[in-house]
């Protein structure tokens, strides 16, 4: 019952993630700016490690899931970094 | 090894991710920066939560804390996106 109820809220979590992207899609389309670009890709991998995480959760692979994410935190550190320069 | 180094990543980037973004909000009150900051925040905490029960406390279950902390963060950013949506 716990682990189904964890699985429904990291699905909710990834489905959040994946619409957060769609919305900065969005403002990249209008804007054409690079960081808007930057998060609708971060959280679109957000979105699928989740899905990756609970669905590896009981495997040592998961771990690989969550670099992913870490690879993703750091394209939007990087393009925040950039943004502020460029300002 | 590994996965220690990757949560602790995880962790990191998070948290300046968050830092980066409330520090902006606060030189320009845009909306757009407020969400995303209370969302980053949010982030911090569930990769907070993900170093300390993969690596500190791997003993307790804490997951459940993790799931809802990740959701809490990407509602509270969903919601205020769409909120503010022209």
């Amino acid at each position: 019952m716990r682990n189904d109820l964890a699985t429904l809220i990291n699905g909710a979590t990834a489905m959040g993630s994946a619409t957060i992207a769609l919305i900065f899609v969005r403002y990249w389309f209008r804007s054409r700016d690079s960081l808007f670009a930057a998060f609708a890709l971060a959280f679109g991998i957000f979105a699928a490690s989740r899905v990756a995480a609970s669905l590896l959760a009981a495997d040592d692979h998961a771990v690989w899931a969550y670099a992913l994410r870490c690879a993703a935190f750091g394209v939007i550190l990087v393009a925040i970094l950039a943004k502020n320069r460029a300002t | 090894m590994t996965a220690t180094l990757v949560y602790l990543g995880c962790a990191i980037t998070s948290v300046a991710c968050a830092v980066l973004l409330v520090r902006g909000w606060r030189r320009s009150r845009a909306h757009l920066l407020l969400w995303c900051s209370l969302g980053f925040t949010g982030l911090a905490v569930n990769n907070l939560l993900l170093f300390t029960d993969k690596v500190l406390v791997p003993d307790i279950d804490i997951s459940m804390y993790r799931a809802v902390s990740g959701l809490a963060a990407v509602i509270i950013m969903l919601g205020g996106l769409v909120w503010d949506a022209e």
